[in-house]
């Protein structure tokens, strides 16, 4: 790069999904001459195989190039109808002659970010490293929900924003009334959207000058000592650990010595560079820059993200603000498959597999459980239940195994009686949140307990109760130690069809509701915000959502903050015996309900047997919920012809089999694919 | 008489089998039969793989009737069974010709067939030695002709497959006979000789009701049938019927009414003087199909045609099903097997209990409680307490050193069985 630093803007793409975020940053690349039309596949920034085929973003990608724009000119020359495209070396020629003729030199950096909800934290961390976002709408669609939650996320980031409404090539495009839309929901005046078409290249000119114009430029180094905020980061077999980092203050140089701020761990840089999108090496970033840094970094577990690289031997005194970790909060478990023949995915694989994902994914966590009714396997956190399908995907594609999955549950705060350790009933040790008061054993350290004490009084953790963390039902401690059961609620934002809004009003009350407010948002569409519950959320809610709008009401949700209510354990009793891994938390007045059509999908998946099996629903002990499943009076196997007895017994062997598969329940045989069923949500 | 394959070695104590020769693992029967006693079967299976319609519900081993492949099929069974011969005692006692359906084969074809039995195994005077030569039977392709071909050839019992009178559900079954055939059928056979006649019915047909199956438990011994072959409907993997039921194009009976009813048969049967003397088949007294009973008790028969299989002295062996392998000559000209199993206690045990307990007669407890302690005795005390849950629960009824199911084990005999495959071998 040159030695002048020329004009930086560091930006994001956010949209709601489907908007056409991927392809606006294809256009921009392609006009930007970062990439010839000839190598423009769609969505250039997406690496993933997963990701190419949902047409979603999941990894957010910084990518740099190079733009001339006249200060002051509402449209610009693009690159691309005046200079070579990069070429080999990943040089790219801005120094041509009459080059200058088109403008001053911009530096853009772009950072690429996933459009969906469970992703909000890869958003926000993208988000600390710009001072601007472009935000996208899809003409033909309007503001979703989605729309607005990027949109705040930018404005909480103190971003500047510049909307931009998209795909206006389509004949049912409607910009103005879009434009309006986004006046009302979200004060953005409707003069200042800028009309364009990714596919097209229809209005890319004007964007690329209001980046330039309207985006403010990085701000100035506050102080000597090099500071850069870590956003991303990658894990590459060959390279190990690559990290994305915006340069704050100071610079940074290919074999500098650098610590993290936050973990305290330092490494050698041995190679930075920027993606253009292709790798360029670079000698060294300054402030503003932003781009990649490899020092041998063997594990994502060793990066933070947020986390604040300085150097070791000239440290900042203070990090820079970071961003808040990942917080999963939908569970479920994921135990190998067994395949009809018997043949089956072993745990091991599965292990190599959740643990190989891992590096590359470190926003899911993991941890080994195991199950009577399915043997050994991992109970999954994710951030959202997107994020969980992907998770899924990827273990069964990039990892070959076959994966039997769970319903998922959220996970609880469970305030218990007493500061000794809770044990569940299954004997695991529950993982301590907060606790007002000291062990009496007096074993913890010190800093320990004024840690825990302290979030016992964020938590408003009454004075000798512990609070514990669970997401499996049948970890939930005995009830006389149970002081309250709190779970998550989020804030739904849910943008509907205004024929819509009382199906949708009642299906959020049915769901434990609250309404906050409903907003004009055009003739057509009203934005509905309630808080709710996350269970009742991941408990098949969008299917119905989208059903009762025929799939054009959106939503999003956010979890905002952590509530007791009614919430009791449900057990599910085969012929009068509990099934641990059949017991749900439910809300009381939800239980009864929950409990019949749980009974029903039982009734259909367990077999007959020789007598009548009741199947019960029960909260402490009291029945709520009653089916029969009927005892079979006939069992006979077909004639024998012909005297093929070896036939005959190979069936029993079969059958012998098959038996030995079951769960057994005091004398009743459980199929797996019966917690299945059951575990599936949905009515 | 040309001599056959020369005679194997008497040595009913070899317990493995000799080396396979052949690069495909494929061996002929004589092979197999090598290890086994001269003349130990006093029985023989033939199975004729012809049909002219493959029933929906059907997966024994048939191909639609091919008329140009019955010669060189008979052709191919005379060298056979002149190969087998060793094996067979003579007088044979019991004959049993099922398929496919054997009544397809042409009067003139069965007319060389019998009199290479009668060759072979002086099959034509079987009925003056009280031994039991049976034929199936479809109801449409019974001619006078064959009729009397097959009585001068020494068939002394046919067994006509009827399934249903009504003609839905025989629709449903994929049959394509008109019911008013079997009477006729029946007689043309009685007219020629042959008498003893049983009939076999299908009951849990979908959409059939209880009344359908009563008057057709009554038409059929109404016809002066002395025996009855009764079976539930089951739905065998790789069935049309089976694809069809997948596919949703009916349900399944009410599994109450298909207990009903088996329980129904029964009582109906029993009022027609009809006992029965194995889950599904019902005779007079004396009438019971003693090649079937062969088989239930464990007995020798040697097999013959494709598909069939065969048991001696626990030594089992199936043919290969395919007519184009079968019509390949091999060696010793037995028909090349698709499988075999040596004798094994355990599994012989398990077959011995499969079986027998099938019959209303029932097992001879001391007899399979000492050959599970010759295992070992944790068999035999599995084995034995078997016995006593089942009893409690009123499955099974010991007495005379007998064990026998009763109506309700015979109702769930597979449970039962099952029990005791777990019992005796739990692996």
């Amino acid at each position: 790069m040159s030695d002048q630093p020329p004009n930086i803007r560091n930006f994001s793409i956010i949209a709601h999904i489907d908007h056409g975020k991927s392809t606006l940053a294809d256009r921009l690349l392609q006009a930007t001459n970062a990439v010839s039309s000839r190598e423009a596949r769609d969505q250039i920034l997406d690496s993933m195989d997963l990701e190419r085929e949902r047409g979603i973003t999941i990894k957010a990608s910084a990518v740099t190039v190079m733009h001339r724009h006249k200060m002051g000119s509402k449209t610009d020359d693009l690159e691309a109808e005046f200079e070579a495209p990069v070429d080999d070396t990943g040089e790219h020629k801005t120094a041509k002659g009459q080059a200058a003729e088109h403008g001053d030199l911009f530096m853009m950096n772009f950072i690429d970010t996933p459009g969906h909800v469970d992703f909000n934290y890869e958003v926000s961390r993208a988000l600390k490293a710009c001072e601007g976002a472009v935000l996208v709408v899809d003409s033909t669609q309007g503001v979703q929900a989605q729309t607005l939650v990027n949109a705040y996320l930018a404005v909480n980031e103190n971003l500047t924003i510049i909307p931009v409404i998209n795909k206006i090539d389509l004949p049912s495009a409607q910009p103005d009334e879009v434009a309006d839309e986004i006046e009302q929901t979200l004060g953005f005046k409707a003069e200042d959207c800028i009309l364009v078409s990714a596919k097209t290249g229809q209005g890319i000119k004007e964007l690329l000058a209001a980046i330039c114009e309207r985006l403010p430029a990085p701000r100035k180094p506050v102080v000597e000592q090099l500071r850069a905020l870590i956003f991303d980061a990658v894990y590459d077999d060959y390279r190990g650990v690559v990290v994305y980092a915006r340069i704050f203050d100071g610079r940074l140089r290919v074999g500098d010595k650098i610590r993290m701020m936050g973990t305290q761990r330092t490494f050698q840089v041995t190679d930075m560079g920027k993606m253009t999108p292709k790798p360029v090496r670079v000698k060294e970033l300054g402030p503003g820059e932003t781009g990649y840094v490899v020092a041998a970094i063997r594990s994502l577990k060793d990066v933070r993200i947020g986390d604040t690289i300085t150097l070791e031997n000239n440290p900042a005194t203070e990090a820079l603000e970071g961003y808040q970790p990942p917080r999963q909060m939908v569970f479920c478990d994921f135990y190998p498959a067994t395949k009809e023949e018997g043949e089956s995915t072993d745990f091991e694989d599965l292990r190599e597999a959740v643990e190989k994902l891992s590096l590359n994914d470190s926003s899911f966590t993991f941890q080994p459980v195991h199950s009577e009714a399915l043997g050994f396997g991992f109970r999954c956190g994710f951030l959202g239940l997107l994020h969980m399908d992907i998770i899924q995907e990827r273990l069964e594609r990039e990892g070959g195994v076959e994966i039997v999955q769970t319903a998922p549950t959220v996970s609880y705060h469970v305030v218990c009686r007493g500061v000794e350790d809770v044990v569940s009933p299954t004997g695991q040790v529950l993982k301590v949140i907060a606790r007002s008061g000291v062990r009496h054993d007096g074993s913890q350290r010190g800093d320990v307990v004024e840690a825990l004490a302290k979030a016992a009084k964020d938590h408003g953790i009454p004075d000798g109760h512990t609070l514990v963390e669970v997401h499996n039902p049948a970890e939930l401690p005995n009830g006389s130690v149970i002081a309250e059961i709190r779970e998550p609620i989020c804030r739904v934002d849910l943008m509907i069809p205004k024929n819509n809004i009382g199906d949708i009003m009642k299906l959020c009350m049915d769901r434990r509701g609250l309404y906050k407010s409903q907003s004009f948002v055009s003739p057509t569409r009203d934005l509905l915000q309630f808080e709710m519950p996350l269970a009742e959320i991941i408990y098949d809610f969008f299917d119905k959502m989208k059903g009762m709008t025929s799939g054009y009401g959106t939503m999003d949700y956010e979890v905002i903050r952590y509530q007791p209510d009614n919430l009791v354990k449900m057990d599910i009793l085969v012929n009068g015996e509990a099934v641990e891994a059949l017991s749900i938390i439910v809300h009381r007045d939800r239980a009864e309900q929950r409990g019949r059509v749980l009974l029903t999908k039982l009734k259909d998946q367990i077999p007959r047997h020789q007598f009548e099996i009741p199947l019960q629903a029960a909260i402490g002990g009291k029945i709520i919920a009653r089916e029969t499943i009927k005892a079979f009076r006939k069992d006979v196997l077909a004639k024998c012809y012909g005297g093929d007895v070896s036939r005959k017994r190979k069936l029993l062997e079969k059958q012998k089999e098959g038996k030995k598969r079951m769960k057994n329940v005091g004398s009743v045989s459980i199929p797996q694919e019966a917690f299945m069923a059951v575990l599936d949500t949905g009515d | 008489m040309p001599s056959p394959t020369p005679p194997p070695h008497a040595s009913s104590a070899s317990r493995s089998l000799p080396v396979l020769s052949g690069g495909d693992g494929t061996q002929p029967a004589g092979r197999v039969l090598a290890s086994t006693r001269r003349h130990a079967a006093a029985s023989l299976y033939i199975h004729v793989p012809f049909c002219f319609h493959k029933c929906h519900y059907c997966d024994f081993y048939s191909i639609v009737d091919t008329r140009d492949r019955q010669e060189p099929f008979v052709h191919r069974l005379e060298h056979e069974l002149e190969a087998l011969s060793p094996w067979v005692r003579r007088p044979l006692d019991t004959l049993f010709v099922g398929g496919g359906t054997p009544s397809l084969l042409s009067p003139s074809l069965w007319r060389r067939l019998l009199r290479r039995l009668d060759e072979l195994f002086g099959t034509a005077s079987m009925a003056g030695r009280g031994g039991e030569f049976t034929v199936e039977c479809n109801p449409e392709t019974v001619t006078d002709d064959l009729a009397a071909a097959l009585a001068a050839g020494g068939v002394t019992r046919v067994s006509m497959g009827a399934q249903s009178f009504h003609p839905g559900h025989l629709k449903t079954l994929e049959r394509w006979h008109d019911p008013a055939n079997v009477p006729l059928a029946l007689e043309r056979m009685r007219q020629a000789g042959i008498v003893r006649q049983s009939i076999d019915l299908i009951f849990g047909i979908p959409g059939q009701t209880m009344d359908e199956w009563l008057q057709d438990l009554e038409i059929a011994c109404s016809l002066g049938t002395e025996h009855l072959s009764c079976y539930g409907l089951t739905y065998e993997q790789g069935t049309a019927m089976n694809a069809r039921l997948e596919r949703g194009d009916f349900q399944p009976i009410d599994h109450d009414l298909e207990a009903d009813m088996f329980d129904a048969t029964v009582e109906r049967l029993g009022r027609h003087g009809l006992r029965r003397y194995e889950l599904s088949n019902f005779a007079r007294p004396g009438a019971e199909c003693r090649h079937n009973l062969v088989y239930w008790r464990q007995g020798n028969w040697i097999a013959a045609g494709p598909s069939a299989s065969g048991h001696v002295d626990g030594l089992r062996w199936k043919n290969r099903p395919r007519l184009d392998d079968y019509l390949q000559d091999t060696p010793d000209r037995t028909a090349l097997i698709a499988d075999a199993e040596t004798p094994d206690p355990v599994r012989n045990l398990v077959e011995a209990m499969m079986t027998g307990l099938r019959l209303a007669e029932g097992v001879d407890a001391r007899a399979m409680l000492s050959f599970a302690a010759a295992i070992d005795d944790r068999r035999r005390d599995r084995l034995a307490s078997w016995a006593t849950r089942l009893g409690e629960r009123g499955m099974l009824e010991a007495a005379d050193d007998r064990w026998r199911l009763t109506p309700t084990g015979m109702r769930l005999a597979n449970q039962a069985i099952l029990e005791a495959a777990e019992a005796i071998d739990p692996s």
